[in-house]
């Protein structure tokens, strides 16, 4: 032969090996990466935060005015102090320079500023050494230049004044303003009162705006007992106070001219003081910082102990410090808070995950604190004067594995709850992603579907191998296996829009069919008794049963549906669904279980029966025939000899049924009417995995908290399907090598 | 009788009824869909419904149903009217009516908006038309008129479409030279410029021509009174098709059936896809088959090849079949949510931002697409190709290969020669399977490019022709869409019955031919040992 054509042959087949090789492995490589690449994109999740120091600068003369609060910007770019001359001093972190000092006018000649509390965004509340309160706030307007670089325009600007009080200079002062312009005032005096000052403003249809100024005393603690931290809401309706004896106190201002004590309440059993008071994001909830170094949340309640009125009560235990709590800081972003003791440590967590996500300050301590209004940078002063800025990268503080799979309790409910509620119209709304209701739903709605697919077909397919006629056999096997290629998107459609009306008519019709249908079956038996010596009859028993039974069926069926309305009006009282509604307590939905058992049921019987039938038609006839010479019946020998020769087929299919059903994602979307809730009713519907990510991955922001949990569900369905599947799988191939070829 | 049930006959009547149950199941699905969907476009009759309060209903009686509360039946009543009436349907208890007649003028006007118009036709109002004529035929021909006019009409839209093409490309061209930083004073810019404001001229005049065009054309209408005697002003441009079906013969209905038939299939869709074609639909089902097949085919065939004749057997190789198989069962929404992170934001992503940058932020390729639905459809039907395909070798009995190798073939040589070609019907089986699954399937599409109305093919006459980055209709969706997310379910489940019949069909026929092939080719080399 030619030399050349061999070597070309021989060049083409290594070729050939090389391509078919690594392009083999590559397909199939890459195909298995797809749980690699979705678990990366979860991964996040569950990161601990990290942080970054990217600036340390000595303040150029701390000593020489005080500092009494500290701000930062949300780019980070400009932290300021203020003094205790009323100045706000701006740094740039980069150079540590002074770039701008803004002074607040005292509101009289030669004032000093004693105390500056913090609250909103970027507000502060100067109290002058007079008794006087000025509420300033700072603002930064970004800038950029031709090249895209970014310049501050920094101001500041008050958004209003209080002049002094008669009583002189209160040990401690509350200010909030609203943005009608009126203003709420409340100082503690040195006598361990509360005295509440409102200016509130109402504007009329004509839009004329008139004042009214209350001023009034708050009913307080027992005498020597004494008020240690104070903290009010935005609004100025709400006023929280914890004194050195343990002891919670919460008035509601909201009625002007009035306040009314809400609470008074032993927050701790051993009577520790309470330090620090702290409102977090949103309002609600109230941070207990206290002596010990303890921090607790908290917020209203109502029980059936306190007869129904809210009570505050303590809903979530952060890690505790070493020592006492200095002050609480909540971040503006999310439920975090920043706690700092009096060694200077300071702890970021979670309130809601009681996540402990940072730690700060072992090596020096911190004292005054400020945190980026995005959440991601952190401004302190250390004991030496230096200045301290860290970068924080803490994408997903909300989520942790007991907010995905436990109870939580979430702001404004009564008890821990299992929820899924990612989304909502306001803007401090805290998402609730708790995976549990979703896998429950899923789970409820396979096993019914099972409950109904299962039995029919292995039953059927029983039948069509071991007993059916061969003919026939050849016509039903790929009848049913052209069922499993319906869509699901039809099978979907038709459970929704036409049988759940169906249904909805008509359920004590459901409930005798299931009554009937065995009935009717087992009066056909006793009739064909009657008529099976006939020569006639005698081929029906050939395999062709099951073409007798179909009218047999149909019949019964005809007739639970002609007797449900009569069952319907004389058991029910003419209603089925009132009835469940009245006597049972359950509600009915009209898409329910019942609906998704039969269409997630229809979808899954073609795949079962396949493998099923494909097992026990592979059983080997040798088996069958020694069984029936020995002179057992057909029923016997199928009972006996040929199920568990075949049951590890069976088995696989089952499970391979079970895996679809829990992906399958059309049908359950369109029936199941996708409410998260835990009820094992069957006229219930459910929120099932599958179909949660279908409808809320086009909405989840990339990179978001409920795109990776989206993701992390994912993950979920594709463990569970991969485990089924595997189990299935090494137990087919068993089989397959015990009885030869499949 | 004894002997009857110990030998346990009546399990096996039993396991009887489970096989008829399901067979049932299967067929009132089929039958369901094909009792919706083959009626819904015969024209049914129009009653007029006299109520014993003197009041008239029109309409089409859709359904009967016993009366909730107290005996006897009612009657719904497709009135249409929807721009009158609000609703399309209608209830009546059947204790109410008087009389129901069916008259030969009730007519049917189907609308490009409002749906379905039932009345009496009045008057019609053209220029030059017989006046002699009865109303009926003055409509007719009036029709005629318009439908040519229209055609004229349809020249000039071909030619704003063009201009808006070319607009569109030089709008482009000067983004990007924007973005590579020329300002306004370079040459190319200043030419562009002013190829932008020659077409703008041209746009502008071209609309003011259409505009008159089709103000002429809305001078010609009908007036049609309600039952209620309330008048309504149609145009004829506006009007779809408008027919007496009580004055049509059979044969008359069989052609009006048939002309809708062709409209489903090659019109565009109307009023938000609940009327018209579907056109659009198939075209970006198939095309989605198509692309997907392109990487399912060549990369299943590929990998199922190195399992079954080049891996060594072993634990690895028996591991990936494992994992293989396993892969076909892992749920498409799973395959889905991988697509979109890794398709459309991963790959699709780094495209815009390294081809693309102009256009940022609005995505080109990072979104969804026809391109990264078949790409992820690809990936969730490669395991079908592959397990079929190495079934399909498998069953080629061993000698067959060994006499190939004993002759002095080599490896490749086999395979190319005498394996692929015996193993063909398995494989086209498994491909066909493939296809079949792809077009039934609709989760993983959800969230990768699907839509509800594309404004434009995948495929058209403007350069490059092939857009693969363009969002698509597919069949599957439409179902879901329609049936779940139209403002009008009721009016709306016509249309998907009828969908719904395209796609069974469509799958069904598929999978019985991979279902035949396999037998057949099972046969073929099938052999027993017992």
């Amino acid at each position: 032969m030619d030399h050349k054509y061999l070597k070309r042959v021989r060049r083409n087949d290594r070729f050939a090996r090389y391509i078919i090789t690594v392009g083999g492995l590559a397909v199939i490589f890459s195909v298995i990466l797809i749980l690699f690449l979705i678990a990366r994109v979860t991964f996040p999740l569950f990161q601990q935060p990290s942080v970054r120091q990217v600036a340390q600068f000595n303040l150029a003369n701390p000593a020489a005015s005080r500092v009494l609060a500290t701000g930062v910007d949300e780019y980070l770019e400009n932290l300021f102090l203020v003094g205790g001359d009323g100045s706000f001093v701006f740094y740039d972190p980069r150079s540590g320079q002074t770039v701008e000092r803004l002074a607040a006018a005292p509101p009289a000649e030669g004032l000093r500023v004693v105390d500056a509390e913090q609250f909103g965004a970027a507000r502060y509340n100067l109290l002058w050494n007079d008794g006087s309160l000025t509420m300033e706030q700072v603002r930064f307007r970004a800038r950029f230049d031709a090249e895209g670089r970014r310049s501050f325009e920094r101001s500041l600007v008050r958004l209003g004044s209080l002049g002094p009080l008669p009583e002189g200079l209160p040990q401690r002062t509350l200010a909030r303003g609203s943005a009608e312009g009126g203003l709420v005032r409340v100082t503690l005096q040195a006598d361990q009162r509360l005295r509440v000052d409102q200016h509130l403003v109402s504007e009329d249809l004509f839009g004329d705006q008139t004042t009214e100024h209350y001023d009034f005393y708050l009913e307080t603690v027992a005498p020597g007992e004494k008020i240690t931290a104070l903290t009010m809401d935005e609004q100025g309706t709400a006023l929280y106070a914890g004194t050195d004896q343990g002891s919670l106190l919460r008035w509601d201002l909201s009625e002007p001219g009035e306040g009314v004590l809400k609470d008074r309440l032993p927050a701790f059993t051993d009577r520790r003081a309470i330090t620090a008071l702290g409102l977090v994001y949103g309002d609600i909830s109230l941070a207990v910082g206290d002596a010990l170094g303890g921090v607790s949340t908290w917020f209203p309640v109502a029980s059936a102990a306190s007869g129904g009125e809210k009570r505050l009560q303590r809903i979530h235990t952060l890690i505790g410090h070493g020592s006492a709590i200095q002050s609480l800081v909540p971040s503006r972003r999310d439920k975090s808070l920043l706690s700092i003791d009096a060694d200077g440590i300071v702890h970021l967590d979670h309130m809601t995950s009681e996540r402990h996500l940072l730690r700060l300050g072992q090596d020096r301590p911190l004292r005054h604190l400020a945190i980026s209004i995005r959440g991601d940078g952190l401004f302190a002063i250390d004991g030496q004067g230096r200045a301290l800025v860290w970068r924080v990268n803490n994408p997903h503080p909300e989520v942790s594995w007991r907010t995905l799979f436990g109870k939580v309790w979430y702001e404004n409910y009564n008890e821990p709850v299992y929820a899924w509620q990612s989304s909502s119209a306001s803007d401090d709304f805290e998402p609730k992603l708790s995976l549990t209701p979703l896998i429950f739903g899923t789970i409820k709605g396979t096993l019914y579907a099972m409950l109904f697919a299962v039995p029919l077909a292995l039953f059927g397919a029983i039948y069509t191998s071991q007993f059916g006629n061969d003919r026939l056999r050849g016509i039903i096997k790929p009848a049913v296996e052209i069922m499993a290629a319906i869509p699901s998107v039809i099978i979907g459609f038709l459970a929704a829009l036409w049988f759940a009306p169906l249904l909805d008519k008509s359920v004590p019709a459901l409930f005798l069919t299931l009554l009937l249908i065995p009935a009717f079956l087992l009066a056909a038996v006793v009739v064909w008794q009657m008529l099976r010596k006939r020569p006639f009859f005698k081929r029906i028993e050939k395999g062709h049963e099951f073409l007798l039974l179909i009218p047999v069926l149909l019949a019964a069926v005809v007739a639970a549906w002609q007797l449900g309305p009569v069952l319907e009006a004389w058991l029910f009282g003419g209603n089925f669904n009132l009835w469940l509604f009245s006597e049972a307590g359950s509600r009915y939905d009209s898409r329910n279980n019942i609906v998704i058992a039969f269409a997630l049921g229809f979808a899954v019987i073609p795949i079962i029966f396949t493998i099923a039938e494909d097992a026990l038609s592979n059983v080997p006839h040798s088996l069958k025939a020694a069984s029936l010479a020995l002179g057992a019946s057909r029923w016997q020998t199928v009972w006996r000899v040929i199920l568990p020769s075949a049951s590890p087929g069976i088995f696989a299919g089952t499970m391979i049924g079970f895996g679809r059903a829990i992906g399958e994602t059309m049908i359950v979307l369109m029936a199941t009417g996708n409410t998260a809730i835990m009820d094992w009713s069957i006229f219930n519907g459910m929120r099932p995995l599958s179909s949660n990510i279908a409808v809320e991955i086009p909405e989840a922001p990339v990179a978001g908290t409920l795109y990776r949990v989206l993701f992390l569900s994912a993950v979920f369905l594709f463990i569970m399907t991969f485990v089924l599947n595997t189990v299935a799988e090494v137990v087919r191939q068993r089989l397959r090598k015990k009885y030869g070829r499949f | 009788m004894n002997n009857y049930w110990r030998k346990g006959e009546p399990f096996i009547w039993g396991t009887a009824a489970a096989l008829s149950l399901t067979l049932l199941l299967a067929a009132v699905l089929i039958i369901v869909v094909m009792v919706n969907g083959l009626g819904v476009f015969w024209p049914s009759k129009v009653a007029l419904a006299s109520l014993k309060d003197g009041q008239q209903v029109l309409g089409e009686i859709v359904r009967r149903e016993p009366v909730y509360e107290g005996v006897g039946e009612r009657l719904q009543f497709k009135v249409g009217n929807r721009d009158l009436y609000g609703l399309d349907f209608r209830w009546v208890d059947e204790a109410a009516i008087a009389s129901i007649s069916y008259p030969q003028q009730a007519t049917v006007v189907e609308r490009q908006e409002y749906g379905n118009f039932i009345g009496l036709l009045q008057s019609v109002q053209a220029e030059g038309l017989p006046t002699a004529a009865t109303p009926w035929e003055r409509l007719q021909a009036a029709r005629r008129l318009v439908v040519e006019q229209q055609e004229g009409a349809e020249e000039q839209n071909a030619e704003l479409a063009g201009l808006n093409i070319r607009m569109e490309r030089v709008r482009r061209k000067l983004q990007k030279l924007a973005y590579a930083g020329k300002t306004a004073d370079d040459e190319e810019m200043a030419r562009l410029e002013q190829r932008r404001r020659e077409i703008d001229g041209a746009f502008e005049q071209l609309v003011d021509r259409q505009a008159s065009r089709i103000e002429e054309l809305h001078r010609t209408t009908a007036t049609f009174a309600a039952i209620d005697g309330s008048e309504r002003v149609i145009r004829v441009a506006d009007m779809v098709r408008c027919f007496r079906p009580n004055a049509m013969s059979p044969g008359q209905k069989a052609f009006f059936y048939l002309g809708k038939l062709w409209e489903l299939i090659f019109g565009e869709p109307r009023e938000s896809n609940t009327e018209g074609g579907l056109f659009p639909a198939i075209f970006g089902t198939v095309m989605l088959i198509f692309v997907m097949s392109l990487f399912t085919f060549p990369f299943g065939v590929l990998a199922a090849i190195y399992l079954r004749e080049y891996a060594k057997e072993g634990p690895l190789v028996r591991m990936v079949r494992i994992a293989v198989n396993n892969l076909a069962g892992i749920p498409s929404i799973v395959y889905g949510i991988f697509g979109l992170a890794f398709f459309v934001y991963g790959i699709g992503g780094s495209l815009d931002r390294l081809f693309f940058p102009e256009r940022l932020p609005i995505p080109t390729f990072g979104t969804g697409g026809i391109l990264w639905a078949s790409m992820t459809l690809a990936l969730l039907t490669v395991p079908v190709v592959i397990v079929t395909t190495e079934e399909a070798l498998g069953a080629i009995p061993s000698g067959v290969r060994e006499g190939s190798l004993a002759l002095g073939a080599t490896k490749f040589q086999t395979l190319y020669r005498i394996l692929l070609p015996m193993a063909s019907p398995g494989i086209m089986t498994g491909l066909i399977l493939a296809m079949a699954r792809a077009a039934g399937e609709v989760a993983p599409l959800m969230i990768t490019g699907v839509v509800k109305l594309a404004p434009a093919l995948p495929i058209d006459g403007t350069f490059p022709f092939v857009h693969l980055d363009r969002k698509f209709m597919h069949l599957g969706f439409h179902i879901y869409d329609i049936g779940f997310q139209s403002p009008n379910v009721e009016a709306a489940k016509p249309m998907v019955f009828v969908t719904t019949l395209l796609l069974v069909l469509i799958v069904l026929v598929m999978s019985s031919v991979a279902i035949h092939l396999r037998n057949k080719m099972k046969k073929r080399y099938a052999y027993r040992t017992f």
